[in-house]
């Protein structure tokens, strides 16, 4: 496993150099140093002085190979340095925000795997009957539906209907959780759909297999036949989507964030690449791939342990 | 064994579940939609929200609103405006102790190797005594020192060194003596990596032997300087404060204003506090008319502020900001096109909703221009011959402002007829520039594109339809609604338009660079002179500087080179009215509209004025924390009885399934050996 590890971990170096690279030459194929001086500068008319100092101080003047070399060995030293459009210290940054956006996606990462899974098995185990097919039309339904819909819907019916919960807001510390229970149920509420229908072909492949049929004939309970047996062999799959939403747990999410003012780092990645912000850009979409790899990773290595025949070689 | 069963299933399906139920019903009734800790909201806060981060909170370098919002409650300036005074603006005292003093000099000019002697202006400032930075620990003991001349001429150094990107340099690099030298001995040292050199001389700077005195010289009178006293740029910096912070001066405001920072969460709230040092300041004892009639007088001669607080929240989502706002936990909203309807009657007044919610309506006039712009260089529409003036004419006449407010400002605003927006001297109720009277069979219009050698607009070179290739930055769906209303008016005149969007700073790169044939444009005032209207026409301020359409006429030049200098007056007036003219006949630029804004404030915000050019407002506006408290509670009792309803409904909502568990039971009690899958 030691090894299978390692070969990984190179060939996360090799991802790692190929998404910067590819970072690093779409910015800039989009846009030119003097269009991003012109779009951090606050003046109304910069003038080509104040633009050529601009380029000068953050080092886009100098050749595109060292620009590429530095910016390499800086995010491999994770040095992210300074946010291009304000002079925050990028580090700061995600310091301050990824708190508050590590709460919000682990109570929504964990409270969507535990209703969808509960749900998908309900529904699962009713197959066959008018319940199943209600269930999955709903899903079909749910998934039909934009996620603004449910933000907003969700701050009408939660904070302005029922006024339990803030539209929005937060409060760092003991109250943080008043303001992250709505963002976190339209967020289990809006991804419901989708992966509920998704489980609940994992249990059906897995409900089919003759070893549920020999359970049920040596007369094991059904529902000690869905939780003892048929979720622990659909883990597998489960593992590999939920695998897919850790970057989001560090990273924040984009839109729940915006609508409910949780100063997490949903934005932080949008807002660079609206302002041009070279700087913060590399260093988010570093971070990002190296969450993507551990996650992955970390999947892989869980599969040992959910299926004993699982080698990792 | 059997009794073992029993308990678990009791508590699988008695204790459990009616435990959860009964700790999940009992958090939810103690829950509430006030986004604040406790109590907190009778206290005197004043709360607002922002649409993003500022870009920094430097004063020698923010210039957006939502920088300048909170750089000017932090740090004020020698002069600022009169809160309530409008019609026209009044700028009076703030760190000054008297009006500043200006003198004619004669003053020698050195450039390129030759001297000449003109007539400059030599302005002497004189500040209060006894003015206290707000404390910081970049002081000894972490007290505010005392402010002196120096502090303000040490900004004066700051905002010229190259390695501060200040926004208005142009409006003094030109001006104060010795600047473009010391600028350029500066950019120098930064091109080596070298820090900046406060110390090298700029003789237009002098210190005087009274420390609270100051002396500025320029090299040319420039009465506006008076202005620009009152913007953020000039106020006092503490060396110690730049020297210790550097760029962090950007998150770490050192000022001496009513309020200082005390808390900043990015992407969440900023919190300023009333600052202990700020000087005695009360609020004005006079106003513009109707101002005591509408309670705006009550504070007057209080001590300011009159808030202890200030949180702003970023709230980045307009709907979001205007549910909080109707909740109660925002003092503030803007009315924008989304909740239009709800807000206004078909009459034009408050509706009965808000009004019987006591909401404040208030009209917000800016003092701003927005239009199009020929770019003068293009061999078709530009230059000033007679038949491509005559097509610019003709295609002014074919664009009509009053649909445009109507469809995309909801009729808000008004038509703009010349450079300059009502409320500045100069501005002319009465006047109608005769190419911009719009005519929907566009008789004159057609005609003048005959007489331009367009005849139905088809390009007799060619045989083809003229094509008017038009940059802009519409890339919202809003815009492209305004990119189609635009299209069909200029085609009704038998020109083809083609738009070309782009992302801002591509457009932006676009104009400053000349790659346009037409475009679209906005411009807000600096401050409250024509000046800094007119002079976007002005030929030497070509682009990339104001002047983005390249417009050049000598006459027009000479005209505002002569206006520039002097303080309004019937003289002043009648240069005014000439360059208006000749803007008009030429037409470089098409004007479209001067911006009108509805906003709405809660009923226990007191005093409460929009100003178009000031942002330093914080301190005059009170609240009343009782009231605020009383009808938010009003305002949002929850509603458990719905939170019931809707449980219930879940339950019944999951019978059907108890039903199918049920019969799938018996089936197998009754039919053990059938199975099902």
């Amino acid at each position: 496993m030691l090894r299978y590890i390692i070969r990984r971990l190179l060939y996360a170096l090799l991802i790692l150099v190929s998404v910067s690279l590819v970072t690093f030459v779409l910015f800039y194929a989009s846009s030119s140093p003097q269009q991003v001086a012109r779009r951090n500068l606050s003046a109304k008319n910069p003038t080509p002085q104040q633009i050529e100092e601009w380029i000068h101080q953050h080092g886009y003047d100098k050749p595109r190979w060292q620009q590429f070399q530095e910016h390499m060995s800086q995010l491999f030293l994770l040095r992210f340095g300074k946010s291009d459009a304000n002079g925050e210290d990028i580090w700061e940054r995600i310091g301050s925000g990824a708190p508050a956006s590590l709460l919000l996606a682990t109570i929504a990462f964990f409270g969507s795997l535990l209703v969808t899974i509960s749900l998908a098995l309900a529904i699962a185990s009713f197959r066959g009957t008018y319940i199943d097919g209600w269930g999955t039309f709903l899903c079909v339904l749910m998934m039909s539906i934009v996620y603004l819909v449910y933000i907003i819907a969700g701050q009408f019916l939660l904070g302005k209907l029922l006024k339990i919960f803030p539209l929005a807001g937060y409060q760092s510390g003991v109250q943080a959780w008043k303001f992250v229970m709505l963002p976190a149920v339209v967020s289990i509420v809006g991804g419901l759909g989708a992966t509920v229908r998704l489980y609940r072909t994992f249990f059906l492949d897995e409900i089919n297999q003759d070893y549920v049929r020999t359970a049920r004939a040596k007369g094991v309970s059904e529902w000690a036949i869905l939780f003892r047996h048929v979720l622990k062999n659909a883990a597998i799959p489960i593992l590999t989507t939920t695998a897919a939403a850790i970057p989001t747990l560090f990273l924040g999410s984009l839109l729940g964030e915006s609508f409910f003012n949780i100063p997490g780092l949903g934005s932080y990645l949008r807002d660079a690449i609206d302002s041009q912000d070279f700087a913060v850009v590399r260093a988010m979409v570093f971070l990002g791939t190296i969450t993507t790899i551990i996650g992955y990773l970390l999947t892989d290595i869980s599969y040992t342990l959910v299926d004993p025949r699982v080698r990792l070689e | 064994m059997r009794r073992k069963y029993h308990t678990r299933k009791l508590l699988v399906r008695g204790i459990f579940p009616g435990t959860l139920t009964a700790l999940l019903l009992l958090t939810l009734t103690g829950c509430n939609n006030n986004p604040y800790p406790a109590g907190e909201t009778a206290q005197s806060i004043i709360y607002s929200a922002i649409s993003d981060d500022p870009k920094t909170l430097d004063p020698s370098i923010g210039y957006d609103v939502a920088s300048s919002s909170i750089i000017d409650n932090i740090y004020p300036s020698y002069m600022q405006y009169n809160y309530l005074k409008r019609d026209p603006f009044v700028v009076e005292l703030s760190l000054g102790a008297e009006e500043p003093k200006r003198e004619r000099v004669a003053v020698t000019i050195t450039e390129d190797g030759t001297t000449t002697t003109t007539e400059g202006e030599r302005w002497t400032f004189r500040i209060k005594k006894g003015l206290r930075f707000q404390d910081d620990p970049c002081f000894p003991d972490g007290k505010g020192r005392e402010i002196l001349a120096a502090d303000f001429l040490y900004t004066f150094r700051r905002l010229a060194d190259p390695a501060v990107p200040c926004p208005i340099i142009q409006y003094f690099d030109d001006k104060v003596l010795g600047m473009a030298a010391y600028r350029a001995h500066n950019a120098a040292l930064l091109k080596h990596q070298k820090p900046s050199d406060y110390t090298f001389p700029i003789r237009g700077l002098e210190t005087d032997p009274d420390p609270y005195t100051f002396h500025i010289t320029l090299s040319q009178p420039y009465p506006q300087l008076r202005y620009l006293m009152a913007m953020h740029f000039t106020t006092p910096l503490a060396h110690e404060a730049v020297e210790r912070y550097g760029k962090e001066l950007a998150r770490h405001p050192v000022g001496s204003g009513a309020f200082v920072l005390a808390e900043y969460t990015p992407k969440g709230r900023i919190v300023l506090v009333k600052n202990p040092n700020f000087r005695a300041d009360y609020y004005p004892t006079e106003g513009a008319p109707g101002d005591r009639e509408a309670g705006l007088l009550e504070a007057a001669g209080q001590r300011l502020p009159l808030a202890e607080k200030i949180q702003l929240t970023i709230v980045r989502e307009g709907i979001t900001n205007w549910n909080l706002f109707l909740q109660g936990y925002q003092d503030f909203a803007g009315v924008s096109q989304e909740n239009f309807q709800q807000v206004m009657s078909r009459a034009g007044q408050l509706s009965p909703e808000m009004t019987q919610r006591g909401l404040r309506l208030h009209s917000e006039v800016g003092l701003d221009i927005y239009y199009f712009a020929f770019n003068m260089d293009d061999p078709t529409f530009g230059g000033l011959s007679e038949p491509n003036r005559k097509l610019r004419q003709a295609i002014s006449l074919a664009i009509d402002s009053q649909t445009l407010i109507d469809l995309l400002h909801q009729g808000l605003g008004q038509r703009a007829e010349s450079l300059l927006p009502p409320g500045l001297f100069g501005y002319d109720a009465h006047f109608h520039n005769p190419y911009r009277q719009y005519d929907p069979s566009l008789t004159r219009a057609k005609q003048l594109l005959a007489e331009a050698g367009y005849p139905q607009g088809i390009d007799p070179k060619t045989g083809q339809r003229l094509t008017l290739f038009w940059d802009n930055a519409l890339i919202t769906p809003a815009g492209r609604v305004q990119i189609g209303l635009i299209a069909r008016q200029i085609a009704a005149l038998g020109i083809r338009l083609e738009s070309r969007a782009w992302r801002y700073p591509v457009f932006q790169d676009r104009v400053d660079t000349g790659q346009f044939q037409f475009m679209n444009y906005g411009w807000v005032a600096d401050y409250p002179d024509p000046e800094n209207f007119v002079f976007l026409l002005y030929g030497p301020y070509k682009r990339p500087a104001a002047n983005a359409s390249n417009y050049n006429n000598p006459d027009y030049n000479r005209l505002f080179e002569q206006m520039r200098a002097m303080d309004d007056g019937p003289e002043r007036l009648a240069l005014i009215r000439q360059m208006r003219e000749i803007a008009m006949q030429d037409c470089p630029w098409i004007y479209i509209n001067h911006s009108e804004s509805y906003g709405l404030t809660q009923p226990w915000l007191k005093n409460y004025k929009p100003h178009p050019i000031a942002l330093d407002t914080m301190k005059y506006i009170g609240v009343d924390g009782a009231m605020r408290t009383h009808l938010q509670q009003k305002w949002n009792q929850p509603n458990y009885w719905l939170l019931l309803g809707i449980v219930l409904l879940v339950c019944l909502g999951s019978l059907p399934a108890v039903q199918v568990v049920r019969a799938r039971h018996n089936r197998h009690v009754r039919r053990p050996s059938a199975g099902t899958v």
